[in-house]
């Protein structure tokens, strides 16, 4: 995939620049307002990762650009603002979606590659890993082609994981992908454990290999063994 | 004590003491110029009597008319001219007056007498008396009309002075409501008027400024805090993390999260005052409560909580996040200061919500508990979720009212205040 950064903060951008090119993503960064609309302008891209705020102009401006030009660029918001207004007014100028900063990178990544399946694939979508197999749209869960049962929640954190793969995700990142912002609460770290443990029991009785693995009680990773 | 009872009471008490001082200085003037005349009188009477007496040769008796009494005696001594005051016996009248009598001395063939002329004076008290009447009494009536007066005068020169304290006490900084200014005539009234409004648009926007403040703090924070989130990302992609670098780590990750909460929860009591939050409509709450406690089911069935639900099928006309933000603050209160297999009750009717749940704390300090940064020790929390929830309310005008009834602490929201 590619992606275009669009961040004045240099070690964000480097952070998450690092993240994506990890994943196997080929990626441009700009820092300014002038750059990010030249490549805009050049090159097609897959997402446009936009921060509001830039030195030299207004992110909005570019998501209008992107607009006019008709470009077929998926745009993922990024942005300190949480004002409610300003999220309607990007997503109504026509952004995929809007991240509040702070942000955990998986999660940035799993908007990306959300954004990037609904625009490929006009919504449906099957993740295959070896003998798992999930439709992002359906919500199915199949092992060996035999349905297992999912909760929501469940369901969202198997696609979470599977979309971060090889990925160490903290318990804090799964917490907060899953509760939005009520995940401080003091057992919700505590809760993960508990849901992957439901996760991986489920896979397994149904034939599947535990691709789970546990890092140190920090987090957890889903990779080929 | 009131401003005017206080004026009235020294109006009153010097008056009344005024009113003694004068009545007895007028009495004792007007006595004094009544004995004076009736001196002169005596005198005069003297003067007839010796003329009578040095004339005729005869002690002279006085006509009837004249209600004068003269008594004679010879005496030996000659005795000087005394005026004094007396009491005699009135024969007609049978009864003791006060009288001024003059004695001195007058010589009749050669014999010496004592004469003794006596006035009585009851006629001068009466005059006196009418005249203190004809005199007292219109000055008292005319200081009872002037209390009167004052009365109403006075109760209706404070009106635009009460006004003005009901505006100043319906002033919220809060509220984008400006301060309402009073119209009046009085300049010393204008004035106060004057100064609270310049007093209350500089409060206005100071308070602004405060808020700017804090949103742009909190705002300017969130960058820092997405970078430091995304080098701990970044980190834990590494392969060399050992057992005692993971745990750095999840502390930090907790930290990191704990003041986003933290920033986050700023900005929503920033937001919820200036009424960002605007997009009412009509809400099933009975509904959205289910809804919620689905969103939370995993953290109750953790702690093995008991949920009794009461709802009637109530709708408000709220706005979506407001009511979003109430219902997670009461939910996540509820089940995170609760204890081990605890209850939680949640009651709706069409006039109230009551969140009650049992807990490890005893009952709470109902004057402080929704004060910003309120909470025991021991709790994660940022402390500020009850004083968002109190916030939403004022905004919502709803009353939100905290009770301890062991072992249940009860969140009670009163929709119609």
């Amino acid at each position: 995939m590619k992606i275009l950064i669009v961040e004045d903060e240099e070690s964000l951008q480097k952070s998450i620049h690092q993240y994506l090119i990890a994943e196997g993503n080929v990626c441009d960064c700009s820092s300014t307002y002038n750059d990010a609309y030249q490549k805009i302008a050049l090159y097609d891209y897959d997402c446009v990762l936009l921060d509001l705020t830039l030195p030299d102009g207004e992110g909005l401006n570019l998501l209008k650009f992107i607009k006019k030009m008709n470009k077929p660029d998926g745009v993922l918001i990024i942005s300190a603002r949480d004002a409610v207004d300003q999220r309607i007014e990007g997503l109504s100028l026509g952004a995929d979606d809007y991240l509040v900063k702070p942000f955990h990178l998986s999660e940035l990544y799993a908007r990306i590659t959300s954004i990037i399946r609904r625009r490929q694939f006009n919504g449906s979508d099957r993740i295959v890993f070896n003998e798992l197999e999930i439709d992002s749209h359906a919500m199915e869960v199949k092992v060996n082609s035999h349905t297992v049962y999912f909760t929501r929640k469940e369901f969202d954190l198997l696609l979470y994981f599977m979309t971060n793969k090889s990925k160490v995700i903290s318990k804090s990142a799964a917490a907060v992908h899953i509760w939005g912002n009520d995940a401080d609460m003091a057992d919700s770290f505590d809760f993960i454990y508990t849901h992957i443990k439901n996760i991986r029991k489920k896979l397994t009785d149904a034939g599947c290999k535990d691709y789970f693995h546990s890092i140190y009680g920090v987090g957890y990773k889903f990779v080929e063994s | 004590m009131r401003l005017f009872s206080r004026y009235n009471r020294v109006l009153f008490l010097v008056s009344c003491v005024g009113l003694i001082i004068i009545g007895l200085l007028f009495y004792r003037t007007l006595s004094y110029y009544l004995a004076q005349q009736m001196d002169d009188q005596l005198e005069e009477e003297l003067m007839e009597v010796k003329q009578y007496t040095a004339g005729k040769n005869n002690l002279y008796q006085p006509n009837s008319f004249e209600e004068l009494i003269i008594q004679y005696k010879k005496t030996a001594e000659n005795n000087s001219k005394i005026i004094a005051d007396t009491v005699f016996y009135n024969d007609e009248k049978h009864r003791m007056e006060s009288a001024r009598y003059l004695q001195s001395t007058i010589t009749l063939k050669g014999e010496q007498y004592k004469v003794t002329i006596i006035a009585s004076k009851v006629e001068n008290e009466e005059q006196i008396k009418s005249i203190l009447k004809v005199i007292i009494l219109p000055v008292l009536a005319l200081l009872v009309i002037l209390l009167l007066v004052n009365r109403f005068m006075i109760r209706s020169l404070w009106n635009p002075f009460k006004q003005l304290l009901i505006n100043i006490k319906a002033f919220n900084v809060n509220q984008d409501v400006p301060f309402k200014p009073v119209k009046t005539s009085i300049k010393e009234f204008s004035d106060l008027n004057n100064a609270f409004v310049d007093l209350s648009s500089k409060v206005k926007s100071d308070y602004k400024e405060i808020k700017l403040f804090t949103e742009n703090a909190s705002h300017e924070m969130m960058t820092p805090l997405a970078v430091i989130n995304s080098k701990l990302d970044t980190m834990l992609q590494s392969n060399l993390l050992g057992r005692e670098e993971s745990e750095l780590l999840t502390d930090m990750y907790k930290a990191t999260s704990r003041l986003t909460k933290l920033n986050q929860s700023l900005l929503m009591l920033v937001k919820i005052d200036n009424n960002l939050l605007n997009d009412q409509e009509d809400i099933l709450i009975s509904k959205a409560i289910e809804e919620k406690l689905l969103h939370f089911q995993e953290l109750i069935l953790k702690r093995k909580l008991t949920i009794h639900l009461h709802l009637e099928p109530t709708t408000l006309f709220i706005s979506q996040q407001l009511l979003e933000i109430l219902l997670n603050n009461l939910f996540s209160n509820a089940i995170r200061h609760n204890i081990e297999k605890g209850t939680i009750n949640i009651s709706l009717t069409a006039t109230q919500l009551i969140f009650s749940n049992t807990s490890t704390n005893d009952g709470l300090d109902e004057a402080k508990i929704f004060e910003r940064f309120y909470k025991d020790t021991t709790s994660e929390g940022t402390g500020l979720g009850l004083s968002i929830l109190k916030q939403i309310c004022n905004r919502l005008q709803y009353d939100l009212k905290y009770t301890y009834d062991k072992p249940l602490h009860h969140f009670i929201i009163q929709f119609n205040k």
